[in-house]
């Protein structure tokens, strides 16, 4: 039971009826008129609030900029003008809201700007005085990470947080309820909830959501009602608020205060409410780890036994790792981000849950590599992430960047490794996975291997990780080399999660190493596995029939309920047997491409190897194909989307060649490379990846650096790559100007590279009065740019 | 009024895909549908609007030298300031879609250009039709980036209408709306019909970029605006 505390209601409204000007900032007016914001917050304080947000909602770097003032005046001033309002019966919180500019993967501001950002505004406030840090309206989990991390390891002070969510349950990026209790329980936040967005009868069910997910104090500071669509005023007077409000102690939350269109009214309705708040939940906290959009929530044990909550499996995709796969090895050391992203989006489809993240491998800084892959990855899908390392510098750079909560993976019984690992789990909140191995090797029997998982748990729970957060690996081993082993792990899995109550993982495949037709054992290992009590999974979730024997389980277990994702995945099969295969009598390459046949071009080009040589396949079919497209195309019998589609249909052939030439570490056999960017300011790189998969099909080796690309950056990778070829991508009038300058930039740098660009508002005019060499005006337009320039 | 995504023109869509009577085979047909049908999941669209004295139009970022708006607005009394936008979670599809496939990606792209407008033309059909009632007129739709209204206006137009805090529409320092699907207009209230201007390229927001009107032809034929 957590006392009721009130806080304060809105400020700008006042702030405009007391003479702040339209796109006037509300800060600078405090600075300037001292006086009068002091007056709204002792009528504040008269009203019974208990803590005043200092005038600081909108104060930092980015928002500052040209104003005159510093961050930490305009944030010391507000501060001084809060403590004198309080006048010793209330305490005074930094206020901070969003930056101002979005952060990536969809805007441009970077997670590590816009901690630095944060971190001066929070040093200003401690030194300043503030009693806590409250960061409010916030949409973007990612940016709530940035400025708690900020906040905590900048400062001593308590870090409140509330976000801003839209009736359906999400922020306008997203984020859900349930994602943002998990990562911010996890990263030790003092109390959280839900400011803004909507009337307090509209977050009722908010609230309920957020008390099934966190055992946190909750804050709830709504608007007054929804507003005037046609005026933006707010219409729900000060009782009805207050009746309204009244509801939100018997859901659990204690901390309570008003936002847009409240006054100082609405908080004195706020003092008659209940002083002590109630439980607001039924059933257990509920438990997982997830992306900013999606949670995977840990299961139960054994529902139909025993009545208890459900079991959930929750397959982990073991498909992001060099270990043993040239192809994947190669992306890495290029830095090659579409080929990590498309295995990601790969497990995705097929089903995964959580997506591991390894990238150990010699001669590359895994740790920034980490930090990449992470960010990549989590651009395209939003499944929750397992930091794959036992490098503590690594781990901590995948939790850093991770939006959500993830699992390490993994620390041992090792004390050593237990010291170094826990305090990062802890720190970041997330899950860890203990193998069940220490200095001495991995123990031969059940009992061994069940007592080492008791060490990790106890060390573990040391460090204040709770128990439901250890996940246990019992270790998978190969029966073709030990085969008694079996038997042992399955043992270990089967008390580990029945009388130690632990969550199990393991590394499926592992159990068939070295045997033909591996699939058998591995699925019925799996299914053994499953039935002693792993509900962690890692496994290859791209084979069908391993997939299937998960969507089996959960048919039998009754997590799956009614079989309905059972009978929607067979269902579908099904259906698609009736399909009349594509392929009907003589597919030739040049037809299956220009049909956009991946599936065949993959096949024919299978066949085609049979007889010829890799680069005759590619010389000889695949481009000559590509060409009698791009001809159709420029004389328009074809359009943009087959052009597309015979290019995507290619790279299955492509894509195979270059497989078997790594799998054999063979020579490159790239035409030559060939920069691409999206220029500084610009994120609209559709045009940009048209180009850069066509380019790639015709066997050019393309270095894509991306959208928004810092002059330096296009010049630096000009010099270090050598290349004789820059692509440059701009759509807007206003970056074209970015565009200009990285042109300048390389000619000034003395690099000897052609330089061809592209982009809605060019024209072969414009182009050459910036500075280009060449003027693409389509993807087929800078194919036969790449052959002048490259061969 | 509510914000409303309705049907997709087709015709629309093959238009900023370059479709010029080119073959337009079945399976791409099926491609498109899918696309569409995939777009119109993950579009969440949004709508903010305000209602103003003409006097205020000018603290909204619409600069009184812009002769462009001059002639918008002459004899209006009132404005009407509008933003739509489709979500982000329309640019975590293109993102994802780049990357797995290309040209899924080019047909969702111009699927979700398509909806957007769409999402536009509601608006102002419905706000035309309530103004009839007070024997109101609407002008024609004018957007940053048209004609002479720069696009360097984006910013303190979007503030004006508190976009981020009320659709999550935000304006990046380079002046690009992001979400990338988005809209924003100034539309004038007159007390007498205005003659909409014949909906030309010049108050198109494809203006500086219509790959039609780069090789020295228009689209606008085939749209009604009566």
């Amino acid at each position: 039971m957590k006392n009721r505390i009130i806080l304060d209601g809105g400020m700008g409204t006042m702030l405009q009826a007391a003479g702040l000007g339209l796109g006037e900032r509300p800060d600078i007016f405090g600075m300037e008129h001292p006086d009068v914001v002091e007056e709204i917050q002792r009528r504040y304080v008269e009203a019974g609030s208990q803590i005043l947000y200092a005038n600081t909602f909108g104060t930092n770097a980015h928002k500052l900029e040209g104003t005159g003032y510093t961050v930490e005046e305009v944030i010391s001033a507000n501060i001084a003008i809060a403590r004198r309002a309080a006048a010793g019966k209330a305490k005074v919180a930094l206020d901070a809201g969003p930056v101002g500019e979005l952060l990536e993967p969809l805007g441009m501001l970077s997670f590590e700007k816009a901690y630095e950002i944060y971190a001066q505004v929070v040093k200003a406030g401690a030194a300043g005085g503030a009693d806590l840090i409250i960061f409010e309206t916030m949409t973007d989990l990612y940016e709530v990470k940035a400025a708690v991390l900020a906040a905590k390891e900048n400062s001593n002070l308590p870090v409140w947080t509330t976000m801003s969510f839209e009736a359906s349950g999400r922020t306008f990026t997203g984020t859900t309820v349930a994602a943002m209790a998990l990562t911010l329980t996890g990263l030790g936040v003092e109390a959280l909830g839900i400011n803004c967005s909507l009337g307090p009868e509209e977050l009722v069910p908010l609230v309920r959501e957020l008390r099934q997910w966190t055992d946190l104090p909750i804050i709830v500071k709504p608007n007054a009602g929804l507003p005037d669509p046609a005026t933006g005023e707010y219409g729900m007077k000060a009782e009805e608020f207050g009746r309204c409000m009244a509801e939100l102690p018997k859901l659990g939350a204690s901390i309570f205060g008003g936002c847009c269109g409240t006054d100082p009214d609405f908080i004195r309705a706020l003092t008659g409410l209940q002083e002590k708040e109630e439980s607001g939940r039924s059933g257990r906290l509920r438990r997982g780890v997830c992306s900013a959009g999606q949670v995977a929530e840990f299961g139960g044990r054994q529902s139909f036994e025993t009545g208890g909550e459900p079991e959930r499996i929750l397959v982990i995709g073991e498909r992001i790792n060099p270990t043993g796969k040239k192809r994947f090895q190669e992306a890495l050391r290029a830095g090659d981000m579409n080929y990590i992203m498309e295995r990601a989006i790969e497990q995705a489809d097929a089903g995964a849950d959580i997506l591991d993240i390894n990238v150990g491998l010699p001669g590359i800084d895994e740790a920034e590599m980490m930090t990449r892959v992470v960010k990549a990855v989590q651009s395209v899908v939003s499944l929750p992430l397992q930091i794959d390392s036992s490098d503590p510098v690594v781990i901590e750079a995948g939790l850093r960047a991770c939006n959500g909560r993830a699992i390490v993976n993994s620390v041992n019984g090792e004390q050593e490794v237990l010291k170094k690992v826990l305090p990062l789990v802890k720190k970041y909140g997330a899950a860890v996975v203990g193998l069940t191995m220490d200095k001495g090797g991995i123990p031969e029997t059940a009992e061994a291997r069940i007592s080492i998982a008791g060490r990790i748990l106890e060390t573990a729970l040391q460090y204040g990780i709770p128990k439901e957060d250890v996940l246990i690996d019992a270790l998978t081993l190969t029966i073709s080399a030990q085969q008694r082993q079996a038997a042992e792990t399955l043992r270990a899995v089967r008390y580990i999660r029945e009388k130690m109550g632990l969550h199990c993982v393991l590394g499926v495949s592992n159990i068939s190493f070295g045997l033909p037709e591996r699939f058998h054992v591995t699925a019925s290992f799996l299914t053994q596995a499953m039935c002693c009590g792993l509900d962690f999974p890692i496994i290859n979730p791209n084979q069908k029939e391993i997939m299937d024997m998960v969507f089996s389980y959960r048919a039998l277990s009754g997590e799956d309920a009614d079989c309905g994702a059972y009978i929607e995945r067979f269902a579908n099969a099904a259906s698609d047997k009736t399909v009349p295969a594509a392929a009907s009598v003589e597919m030739t390459i040049e037809t299956a491409i220009m049909k956009g046949l991946k599936q065949e071009v993959a096949n024919l080009t299978e066949g085609c190897l049979e007889t010829m040589s890799e680069l005759d396949v590619i010389n000889q079919r695949l481009i000559p194909a590509l060409d009698i497209v791009g001809e159709k195309y420029e004389k328009q019998q074809i359009f943009l989307p087959q052009l597309i589609n015979a290019a995507n249909a290619a790279c299955a052939g492509f894509d195979l060649i270059k497989e078997k030439i790594a799998g054999r570490g063979g020579e490159n056999l790239s035409k030559g490379k060939i920069i691409l960017a999206t220029v500084e300011g610009d994120i609209h790189d559709i045009g940009k990846n048209i180009v850069r998969v066509v380019l790639e099909n015709y066997g050019y080796q393309v270095i894509d650096l991306g959208r928004d690309v810092p002059v330096q950056s296009v010049v630096e990778a000009a010099r270090k790559e050598e290349v004789s070829l820059v692509g440059l991508s701009a759509l807007m009038t206003t970056t074209v100007s970015s565009m200009q300058k990285t042109i300048a930039a390389l000619r000034e740098s003395g690099h000897a590279c052609k330089v061809f660009v592209g982009g809605a508002v060019l024209t072969e005019n414009y182009a050459m009065e910036i500075g280009a060499d060449f003027y693409a005006k389509d993807a087929k337009a800078s194919v036969d740019i790449a052959k002048e320039v490259l061969g | 009024m509510e914000v409303r995504l309705t049907e997709l023109n087709e015709n629309e869509i093959l238009l900023y895909l370059g479709y010029r009577g080119q073959e337009y085979p079945a399976e791409v047909e099926v491609q498109i549908k899918r696309c569409e049908k995939e777009v119109l999941a993950a579009a969440v669209p949004r709508l903010i609007w305000r209602r103003l004295p003409v006097e205020e139009v000018h603290s909204c970022g619409l600069p009184p030298e812009s002769r462009d708006i001059r002639e918008l607005l002459e004899g209006c009394r009132e404005v009407v300031l509008m933003a739509v936008t489709l979500g982000q979670g329309i640019d975590r599809l293109l993102a994802k879609s780049s990357v797995s496939n290309m040209a899924d990606a080019v047909i969702m792209d111009a699927c979700a250009s398509t909806a957007v407008e769409n999402v536009a033309d509601n608006f102002e059909r419905d706000l035309r039709k309530e103004l009839e009632a007070e024997h109101l007129y609407l002008t024609d739709r004018f957007s940053p980036g048209y004609g002479d209204l720069p696009l360097a206006v984006q910013k303190q137009f979007c503030t004006a209408l508190d976009t981020e805090r009320r659709i999550g529409l935000s304006v990046s320092s380079s002046m690009l709306m992001i979400p990338g699907k988005s809209v924003t207009a100034v539309l004038g209230i007159s007390e007498s019909p205005k003659l909409l201007r014949k909906r030309g390229c010049e108050s198109c927001s494809l203006f500086r970029s219509c790959i039609y009107r780069k090789e020295g032809k228009s689209c606008h034929e085939k749209q009604d605006h009566s």
